[in-house]
């Protein structure tokens, strides 16, 4: 079982991070976003695109050479894209559907058809097969009593440092503070003279940012294929609700363990010739969790008058 | 068997630290119309969800005929007979008002899947006694002409008695009345107001939560105070407009 | 229904829409229109299953292509059929009458399984939850290859209903070139078609449809008013899932071998797509809907075309997809309640 505890951790950050980006959206707009995969694939997408050498810098990447640009430099220009894009989302489509008082179902409704768009244009014009980064072999080493590529314990470390910012960021910004005022009551924080819109514009692109590294994190532990965000949107669901849905360090934690849970359910006695079903012991107890503790472990019940 | 309707002991619910109800006795009796007043956050309707069914009670007891009834489902304590309505006027808003009726006055059985399937003959005359029924209500309460209007088009006041309209046409013993006032015109609040003391006078016993503090003078036998989940007075209305307490808990607030 | 102008103008589009696809394919229209009619009676069907949760009830299920699954494995499973790598063959088994009963039933009971905990949950996490439970089922079935065949699928089960075909389809077909197995297989859905449509019209009417109605306003108020919304709800989910199992049976029929890579999500939402086309809310509105839905459908290969010189399958699906997302999005944003709904039971501000 413990052979397995390396990739758990690694598809723990993966999720982890989307989790956070997922909840963070949520809380602050009630948006349940089913397009969250494709800003995830967004960020593997641009990467690739970006480390593409000049002359094939064109959106069909079926062809391209590992000569490119700098890797890191293409990572962070990918994560601004998806920034970028997530600020796009807010201003052309869910903005004037907030103002027009659409409510929350049909938002969720079109976040679907968003995603299933997305998702098929990628397809078409994107990365129509499995790709690598234009990363050199590694071997896996031992650390502790787990197991991984030097380069994957970097992202990892990496995932962990820039949550554990991103959270700090949260909890004592005045940025933060808005924030959390905009997710308690809408109404009330445009009375004490916050900018609700600019807040939510804030939060889409802090999240959709964070939903691209996650992309990145994907790529660089596994590969890059059109639908590889809607492949683990459930996991990121799970990983949410874990947590406790709107909060950050819930939703950090539920990644972990729905990540370590997958991988490691692979080890259970009961699972012995059937790895096709780990995902369905993660979605399982995810629903567990909604029945029987729809707050998640670490948040708090909500006020029902 | 005592004329304690409803039997409230060491009732407590509290969000988080914050206490919304905290209640060491408290009775309702037949035949009495009650309103329940208090400032702002005094944990009036949570009261109202409490012994509806709506909120669990971290701890207490509740009776209704002297049967305990603390954390029944809502759906059962309505069929004991005692109905509520809601601070935020819940009509079906996009059935008719006639719809809004039949539902609310059927029998349980006789929106059984299987007899809805077949279509009974004796389905059908339930719902043209059912029909009647509901017109004669709509009818007493001045919205028949609306019968085939959708609810939501209703006007707020409209709503009001569409939701009592629909509380009262299964003749409940007890009805729960949150802020039947609230957003009302003046002119439909006298009526309102008159209807209620009429559901009153024919034996139904009524608690009301209203901030309107005229109108709660004027009609109920006895008040009873919150302030902060606790009782802090209860009595005839004579009684509470010199109560010192009350006036201390209104103090400097504006009761409207 | 009423004759309005908006059931016209429904109607109107629906045969525009047909009269295109013999405009555009002056060969082989019949063939053509067969295949379509056949897919959009099946899914047809099973949005108007779709709309029994969610148009009456407002119960978001994001599952449904479960709900199908679960009716064609059960039925599959019960007839003389062949399964797994091996092809292992059972060669008894039930009548297809009693089979398709069964699987109905199943498909029902799996509803009222799926729905007994999830239907406490408010509405966003029911979608979670279904989509969810959904996924857990296809992977189970992908998994328990030694029952359902697993990836290989299960073949050789057509017959079990093709012995039944009459004699003048058969003699239809040859005259017309027509597949005459596929010509049943329509028929029999449109026969379904017709018998839950008249099925649900009664119910529709009835104190039943008032009271599921009332739980999709408002919950809370059906609960103050003594009425149990949590077994409304049950009931509602245990119908749709039965008709919804009953198009998972004719889609597998239709196919001619079941694999797993069917009820996928991507099922789910093309019959979302399909409901809110043609209605939220309404009895008749996924029957046009889905006839419009797949004439867009089958004629978007030329939309293909014209982007990629010798477009592929994959590109040929995913230019489909496109279209199925955008219109949903557009749908949603721009006339939620479909083409038939009602403008005053538009579903737009559900909680």
């Amino acid at each position: 079982m413990l052979d397995q505890l390396g990739n758990g951790l690694l598809l723990g950050i993966i999720i982890s991070v989307a989790s956070v980006a997922l909840s963070l959206l949520y809380g602050v707009t009630r948006i349940v976003n089913f397009a969250h995969g494709e800003i995830i694939a967004l960020g593997a997408i641009m990467t690739l695109f970006f480390s593409s050498p000049v002359d094939y810098r064109v959106l069909f990447l079926d062809k391209y050479s590992p000569l490119g640009y700098n890797f890191a430099i293409s990572c962070i220009l990918a994560v601004i894209v998806c920034g970028i894009f997530g600020a796009l989302l807010e201003i052309i489509l869910f903005r004037p559907l907030r103002r027009g008082n659409v409510g929350n179902i049909a938002v969720l409704v079109v976040t679907i058809g968003l995603s299933i768009f997305i998702r098929h244009l990628y397809l078409l014009f994107a990365t129509g097969k499995v790709q690598d980064f234009p990363l050199e072999l590694q071997r896996r080493q031992t650390y502790l009593f787990f197991d991984m590529t030097p380069r994957n314990l970097n992202v990892l470390i990496a995932g962990i440092v820039i949550m554990l910012i991103f959270g700090l960021l949260l909890t004592y910004t005045r940025l933060g503070k808005a924030m959390r005022a905009v997710r308690d009551s809408e109404e009330l924080s445009s009375v004490s003279g916050i900018n609700s819109d600019n807040i939510i514009l804030i939060t889409w692109i802090s999240s959709s940012m964070l939903a691209g590294l996650a992309g990145i994190f994907q790529a660089i532990i596994n590969d890059v294929r059109w639908n590889m965000g809607f492949l683990i949107l459930l996991l990121i669901f799970a990983g949410t609700v874990l947590g406790g849905i709107g909060t950050s360090f819930g939703a950090m934690v539920g990644g972990f363990m729905i990540g370590i849970l997958v991988q490691v359910s692979v080890g259970l006695p009961f699972m012995e010739g059937h790895t096709e079903a780990k995902n369905a012991v993660a979605l399982g107890i995810m629903i567990l969790i909604l029945l029987f503790r729809p707050q998640g472990i670490f948040g708090q019940k909500e006020r029902i008058s | 068997m005592s004329n304690n309707l409803i039997e409230v002991k060491n009732l407590k619910k509290t969000f988080g630290g914050l206490t919304a109800v905290d209640i060491e006795n408290l009775t309702f009796n037949e035949n009495e119309l009650t309103s329940i007043i208090g400032p702002n956050g005094a944990g009036k309707t949570t009261f109202f969800d409490l012994i509806s069914g709506f909120q669990n009670s971290d701890n207490g007891d509740i009776y209704l005929n002297d049967k305990d009834i603390s954390n029944f489902q809502p759906y059962k304590i309505a069929r004991m007979g005692m109905v509520r309505t809601f601070q935020l006027t819940k009509v079906f808003d996009r059935m008719t008002v006639l719809e809004n009726l039949l539902f609310s006055g059927s029998e349980i059985s006789n929106e059984s899947l299987f007899k809805s399937i077949i279509k009974s003959k004796s389905q059908k005359n339930y719902e043209e006694h059912l029909r009647d029924k509901a017109r004669d209500i709509m009818d007493e309460l001045n919205i028949l002409h609306m019968e085939d209007s959708y609810a939501r088009e209703l006007s707020g006041g409209q709503k009001k008695l569409l939701e009592l309209a629909r509380s009262i046409i299964n003749e409940p013993e007890i009805l729960l009345l949150d802020e039947p006032l609230a957003g009302v015109n003046p002119k439909l609040a006298e009526d309102i107001l008159s209807l209620i003391k009429k559901l009153s006078n024919k034996g139904i016993t009524i608690l009301m939560v209203e901030h309107n503090i005229e109108a709660v003078m004027k009609i109920s036998d006895r008040i009873v105070v919150l302030a902060e989940g606790s009782l802090i007075a209860d009595g005839n209305p004579n009684d509470i407009r010199t109560d010192t307490n009350v006036i201390e808990a209104y103090l400097g607030k504006d009761n409207d | 229904m009423k004759i309005t102008n908006k059931v016209l103008f429904v109607v109107f589009l629906t045969g525009l829409s047909i009269y295109l696809v013999f405009a555009l394919n002056p060969e082989g229209a019949p063939r053509i229109l067969l295949n379509l009619f056949t897919f959009a009676g099946i899914y047809g069907l099973s949005a108007i299953g779709l709309n029994v949760h969610f148009g009456w009830t407002g119960l978001l299920n994001f599952g449904h292509a479960s709900f199908m699954g679960v009716g064609a494995y059960v039925t599959l499973l019960l007839m003389p059929h062949a399964a797994g790598r091996e092809g292992e063959i059972t060669s008894t088994g039930l009548p297809f009458i009693v089979a398709l009963i069964i699987g109905i039933l199943s498909a029902a009971l799996f509803g009222l399984l799926l729905g007994l905990p999830a239907i406490r949950l408010r509405g966003d996490y029911l979608a979670i939850v279904t989509i969810a439970a959904a996924e857990i089922f296809r992977l189970l079935v992908r998994d328990l290859e030694s029952i359902t065949g697993g990836v290989y699928g299960i073949i050789n089960y057509t017959e079990n209903l093709q012995k039944y075909r009459p004699n003048f389809i058969n003699s239809l077909s040859e005259s017309s070139g027509f597949s005459p197995s596929q010509a049943w297989v329509c028929l029999v859905a449109w026969i379904s078609i017709l018998i839950t449509v008249l099925f649900l019209k009664r119910l529709n009417s009835s104190p039943w449809g008032r009271a599921l109605r009332a739980v999709r306003e408002d919950e809370d108020a059906v609960r103050a008013l003594g009425k149990n919304a949590v077994w409304l709800k049950l009931q509602s989910f245990m119908l749709g899932a039965g008709i919804a199992g009953l198009s998972g049976v004719l889609l597998a029929f239709n196919y001619g071998s079941l694999e797993t890579t069917v009820f996928v999500p991507l099922l789910t939402f093309y019959v979302w797509a399909i409901m809110i086309l043609g209605g939220v809310g309404t009895i008749t509105g996924p029957i046009f809907g889905s006839i419009i839905f797949w004439v867009i459908i089958s004629e978007t290969d030329r939309l293909a075309f014209l982007l990629f010189e010798n477009a592929n399958g994959q590109q040929l699906a995913g230019v489909r997809f496109l279209l199925v997302g955008l219109l949903i999005m557009i749908l949603m944003i721009f006339r939620p309640s479909g083409l038939l709904g009602k403008k005053e039971e538009l579903l737009l501000d559900v909680k």
